[in-house]
């Protein structure tokens, strides 16, 4: 058994950090529970402020201080994310429960022996499992050893970018033995008992007769002592992944602008994209909600402000990547008039493709180009909108204003030809291309009524030259759309040609007798 | 000896009395006539082509179709952005385009009539107008998967607009039409090929050609485009043509031009 053990020294801060605005990263920051700060970070601490002084010392030293509630939820949220990162990896993703000793203590354990192979070995699996948990933006510090308590102490003891590794039992007796008391979670209870008796580290306390110890600091200090070191069994649960995704993000900056609420919601899809790469699958749509900050008191004559309001993307090619979602999101959102400042977001997905992603390729190709057109109808949609992006459509109708039809094209195949699902047969629109008389490739909607003298029709104030015609376009009857008229081929002064036609008999509905301009030939 | 070597220099480098190369090979139009008088003989890839119209329905369908009908074959997607009024399929299709593989995007207006504008667009008010086309032109350029793309821009555009086009252009493998009002002839622009469109008589088409990278040419090139009616009745128009610029008061000839009376209703 090999296990990887992930500590986040910083989880807390960074997903309170998350949910402020990118300039205040920088900023002095402190977690508060009751009211005695439980964490600080860099800046904060520079200042003086450190875990276990008072709200009130905290301010005293750094007046600029921005102090947060920590919030378990919040944290557990957050963790969560990386244990789905880390099922890409291995089925056996143990996620410790909540210590209830220390606030700061967060770890996710991999057991991945039966993983190595596939992923070439140990170095390579713990390169592309930080490649896997970078955009979620937390510290960690790695470490393996055969054991999962002992890769859970080790990795406290791990440096930033240096995972500790021990391959055998031995190896990890040696790098345990050096691991203070405290790393423990029934340690700490009694660090300051095992402190006056001198016993500082692991190596001081495993010679010492067990019935003392147990009677002394309880049989759990014992029972974790032997898990880590391999002499007592320690099965795990291994973590769940949650059929649909749902993730909140509470912003304590009230976000006025769509660039503060991507800045969250960027947080929210990297959480996304880990959980559906724990299933290996692509993300097909999903939900973003924004919750409004309520307004309770209301102008006169001004519109209730919703409590929410919900983005709904979906994708024509489903992707697991980020970055993409990120540009389908700023797309819509750019369109967006918030109703009002955002308090929370949240992203909910249950859509999702199963399968791995097709492979990219190094040179283009036709299959590469059709995939770049998807991603580039997806985005025209995304944010002209999906009806203004059409195709033409093949309509046998005789009717002028009827054959001429549109359709909104369908972003994952943006060449397919829409004859197919249609009766219409090729063959069979060749021939009728070849019999039928002469169209205009312009025409207008709605024929244009035109001016007419001496029985004449006139087109912007000069008179029209008859060359062909006429051919009699007749009925519809059948669907309540009759028409009854006598085109034209007519030249302009210009001597560009148009398309007129003449009402021949006085319809209810349809245009009265009289000139009309139908199409242009371009 | 030397102008020679000059010239093999680099592709951008051309004599004034000369037409410009290109790199790569032009996209041919269609019409030999107008192919000799166009750098790289055809429509250049990589750049913007103007056309500048007096309305639409000069015979501008009829003069681009060659070129769209064969990118289209080689399976190539062909865009076309705000076209001025709907497009009809079936006359698509007697020139050789296979109506269905067009795109059409509307970046202006909602496509059908009384269609309420999808989406959340109702409320918005602070984009320009306009941006909206320039944006999805962009894109389309720097995608770099469009085989051509035909534009009609919206009037009054400004000169900078057209130069930032012209930068996307670059990443664009295949010809780009920009389709202009006539008035936008006396600004700058920034495409490298210009040509004013203008209706030379029954199915035929005169382009003046603005700017090329080339020598002026003085007089435009006259081009048959397919004929939409019959060669006698287009002989007969242009006679009357004729005729009614002779002596302008006559009265024009217009009705029944076969001998059929029409029953006036």
């Amino acid at each position: 058994m090999l296990w990887i053990g992930l500590h986040l020294p910083r989880l807390s801060l960074e997903s309170f950090a998350a949910g402020l605005p990118p300039q205040a990263a920088n900023e002095p920051l402190a977690l508060l529970d009751n009211h005695l700060i439980v964490s600080a970070n860099a800046p904060a601490q520079a200042l003086g402020v450190k875990p276990g002084l008072k709200r009130a010392t905290a301010l005293a030293l750094a007046p600029q201080l921005r102090l947060g509630q920590a919030d378990a939820l919040r944290d557990a949220q957050a963790l969560s994310s990386v244990a789905h990162a880390a099922l890409a990896f291995t089925p056996m993703v143990v996620q410790p429960p909540a210590d209830p000793y220390g606030q700061n203590r967060h770890h996710v354990l991999l057991e991945v022996q039966a993983s190595l192979r596939y992923f070439a070995g140990r170095e390579r699996l713990l390169q592309r499992l930080g490649e896997a948990l970078a955009p979620l933006g937390h510290r960690v510090r790695v470490a393996s050893a055969p054991t999962a308590q002992g890769a859970a102490v080790l990795a406290c003891l791990a440096k930033a970018r240096q995972p500790l590794h021990c391959a055998d039992l031995p190896a990890l007796h040696e790098a345990l033995a050096q691991a203070p008391v405290w790393l423990l979670g029934p340690g700490r209870e009694h660090w300051d008992a095992l402190q006056g008796m001198g016993l500082r580290t692991l190596s001081d306390l495993r010679p010492l007769p067990r019935a003392g110890l147990a009677r002394r600091f309880g049989p759990e200090l014992l029972d974790e002592i032997d898990r880590a070191f391999g002499d007592k069994p320690d099965p795990r649960v291994p973590v769940s992944l949650p059929p649909l995704f749902d993730s909140r993000l509470e912003l304590f900056a009230r976000a006025d602008t769509t660039e503060q609420v991507l800045h969250g919601a960027a947080v929210l899809l990297a959480r996304l994209v880990a959980w559906a790469s724990a299933q290996h699958a692509r993300v097909r749509s999903f939900r973003l909600l924004m919750q409004h900050e309520p307004r309770h008191r209301q102008r006169d004559g001004e519109e209730p402000v919703p409590d929410h309001s919900t983005l709904e993307i979906a994708l024509a090619e489903p992707s697991c990547d980020a970055a993409h979602l990120l540009v389908l999101l700023t797309e819509r959102l750019a369109q967006v008039q918030l109703a009002a400042p955002s308090l929370e977001l949240r992203l909910h997905c249950g859509d999702i493709a199963r399968g791995a992603a097709p492979n990219g390729e190094l040179f283009p190709s036709a299959k590469s180009e059709r995939e770049g057109l998807t991603r580039l109808i997806e985005r025209l949609q995304a944010r002209l909108g999906r009806e203004q992006v059409q195709r033409l459509v093949l309509t046998e109708d005789h009717r002028p204003e009827r054959s001429c039809t549109t359709q909104p094209v369908d972003a994952a195949n943006p060449q397919a030809a829409v004859r197919r699902s249609a009766t219409l047969d090729p063959d069979a629109v060749s021939r009728a291309v070849a019999i039928s008389a002469v169209r205009p490739a312009w025409l207008l909607p709605h024929p244009q009524a035109l001016h007419e003298r001496q029985h004449l029709p006139l087109l912007d104030g000069a008179p029209l030259l008859i060359l062909s015609g006429p051919e009699r376009i007749e009925s519809g009857w059948w669907d309540g759309d009759p028409i009854a008229r006598d085109y034209f081929i007519a030249q302009q002064s210009d001597g560009a040609l148009v398309w007129i036609f003449r009402g021949r008999l006085p319809l209810a509905d349809g245009p009265g007798p009289g000139w009309y301009l139908q199409g242009r030939f371009g | 000896m030397r102008g020679a070597a000059l010239e093999a220099l680099h592709p951008a480098l051309w004599r004034a009395h000369q037409l410009g190369r290109h790199s790569e090979r032009a996209h041919s139009s269609g019409f030999p006539a107008l192919d000799v008088q166009l750098p790289g003989r055809g429509w250049p890839k990589r750049a913007l082509t103007e056309l500048l119209l007096p309305h639409p329905g000069v015979g501008e369908i009829r003069l681009l179709a060659p070129s769209i009908a064969s990118t289209l074959r080689e399976g190539r997607l062909v865009m076309l952005f705000d076209p001025p009024a709907c497009l009809s399929s079936w006359a698509l299709l007697q020139l050789g385009i296979d109506a269905e593989q067009l795109l059409v995007v509307y970046t202006r207006r909602p496509p059908v009539q009384g269609a309420a504008p999808p989406g959340l667009r109702g409320a918005e008010s602070h984009v320009e107008a306009g941006g909206d086309a320039l944006w999805a032109l962009e894109q389309s350029f720097k995608s770099g998967h469009v085989g051509a793309l035909l534009a009609w821009l919206p009037p009054r555009m400004q000169p900078e607009r057209l130069r930032r086009l012209q930068l996307a252009v670059q990443a664009h493998d295949g010809p780009a039409f920009m389709l202009r009002e006539a008035a936008a002839a006396d600004r700058p622009s920034a495409a490298p090929l210009r040509l004013a469109l203008r209706s030379a008589g029954v199915d035929r088409l005169a382009v003046h050609v603005m700017k090329r990278r080339g020598p002026l040419l003085a007089q435009a090139v006259q081009l048959e485009l397919p004929p939409m009616v019959s060669a006698e009745v287009a002989a007969e128009a242009d006679l009357a043509r004729e005729r009614t610029a002779a002596a302008r008061p006559l009265r024009q000839r217009t009705f029944e031009p076969r001998g059929r009376r029409i029953p006036s209703v």
